[in-house]
């Protein structure tokens, strides 16, 4: 798998923009876990383990809070739920009855948005048999890429200020919304993205901790019958 | 906070964040490319993505409450001003929008 050269067509294409995007949360987040009085282990572990940056976050301000385990999993759990659609949507086309099933399990593992993002951008241009070693490449790579930028953002923790530190953390949603955006072609992708968004926020304070998975569910299915007509084109 | 409840934090959030790409895995597998369903999940996945940006822009938690909604709000619209008048360019976007939430966040 990791001689192919569609493995290396995935690391290639994570090389550049889309391991600077996701690293540089990645760095915020060390540095973040440093000034809270995690230790190196903890911030690597955190990263090598979960790699989903929002969740991550959760997890340690639940625990600064003086949450439970069980309030833990339950807002991680929430938090990163947008990995089930999202894993859904992507494994009909990563599938390879040439895998064992156990790898197809670990590959799961680099499913996050940077690397569904740029998969998709890119899906129809590869062969059906070489879209799971390119996805594992790409995804691979941005995982081992976030490591190490949790490590490093710890380590040089002291040369970011606290504003620095601030402002990096507002890279990860920014760089979610550049790749949100460049997907607004399809009609439906559209009104599920606007809708989607505008009901997050009106549905905040009457569904608190639900209200992104009401959103994203109502707002898709009304983008996907609206524009059914669109899916036979 | 003990080192060990730490530990075990890390391991209930990896297995609730695994348990969400693992479970989708397995729903996943009856389902065909070019399915109404896989054009509905894809609907549903980008509109979740959306819901969350706009979620930690408007009601952010943690350490983006340093800052104002009138900030995160101008950087997010210099984003996309950026992203569209420049050719897609998504270093210089991210990098503008970064720039002047430094710079607000420190005058407001």
């Amino acid at each position: 798998m990791f001689s192919s050269q569609s493995f290396k067509d995935g690391v290639k294409h994570a090389f550049g923009v889309p391991a600077l995007g996701l690293g540089s949360s990645m760095f915020a987040f060390g540095a973040f876990l440093h000034s809270a009085g995690f230790d190196i282990y903890q911030s690597f572990f955190s990263t090598f383990f979960t790699f989903a940056l929002p969740g991550q976050f959760v997890m340690a301000e639940t625990i600064l809070a003086g949450g439970t385990l069980l309030n833990i999993f339950l807002a991680v759990l929430l938090t990163n739920s947008r990995l089930y659609p999202m894993t859904v949507n992507i494994t009909p086309l990563i599938r390879n009855s040439n895998v064992p099933k156990w790898k197809q399990y670990i590959g799961a593992h680099f499913i996050a948005v940077t690397s569904w993002f740029n998969f998709f951008s890119v899906q129809k241009n590869i062969k059906e048999d070489e879209k799971f070693n390119y996805f594992v490449g790409l995804g691979g790579f941005l995982w081992a890429n976030s490591v190490v930028c949790t490590v490093a953002g710890y380590l040089f923790s002291n040369l970011v200020t606290h504003e620095i530190l601030i402002a990096l953390v507002f890279i990860n949603p920014m760089y979610f919304l550049v790749m949100t955006v460049s997907n607004l072609e399809e009609k439906k992708i559209i009104c599920s993205i606007l809708v989607g968004a505008t009901l997050s926020i009106f549905l905040n304070d009457v569904f608190p901790g639900w209200s992104v998975l009401i959103a994203g569910v109502l707002a898709g299915t009304l983008g996907f019958f609206i524009f059914r007509k669109e899916n036979n084109e | 906070m003990s080192s060990q409840f730490i530990y075990l934090s890390i391991l209930v959030a990896s297995v609730g964040t695994y348990f969400c790409r693992a479970f989708g895995m397995f729903s996943a597998k009856n389902i065909k490319v070019d399915s109404p369903i896989f054009h509905w999940i894809r609907c549903v996945s980008m509109a979740v993505i959306a819901a969350v940006i706009a979620r930690i822009v408007f009601f952010p938690v943690g350490i983006l409450t340093e800052s104002t909604m009138l900030v995160r709000i101008v950087c997010t619209l210099i984003l996309l001003v950026v992203y569209f008048l420049f050719k897609k360019n998504v270093i210089l976007a991210v990098s503008s929008s970064t720039i002047c939430f430094v710079i607000l966040n420190h005058v407001l």
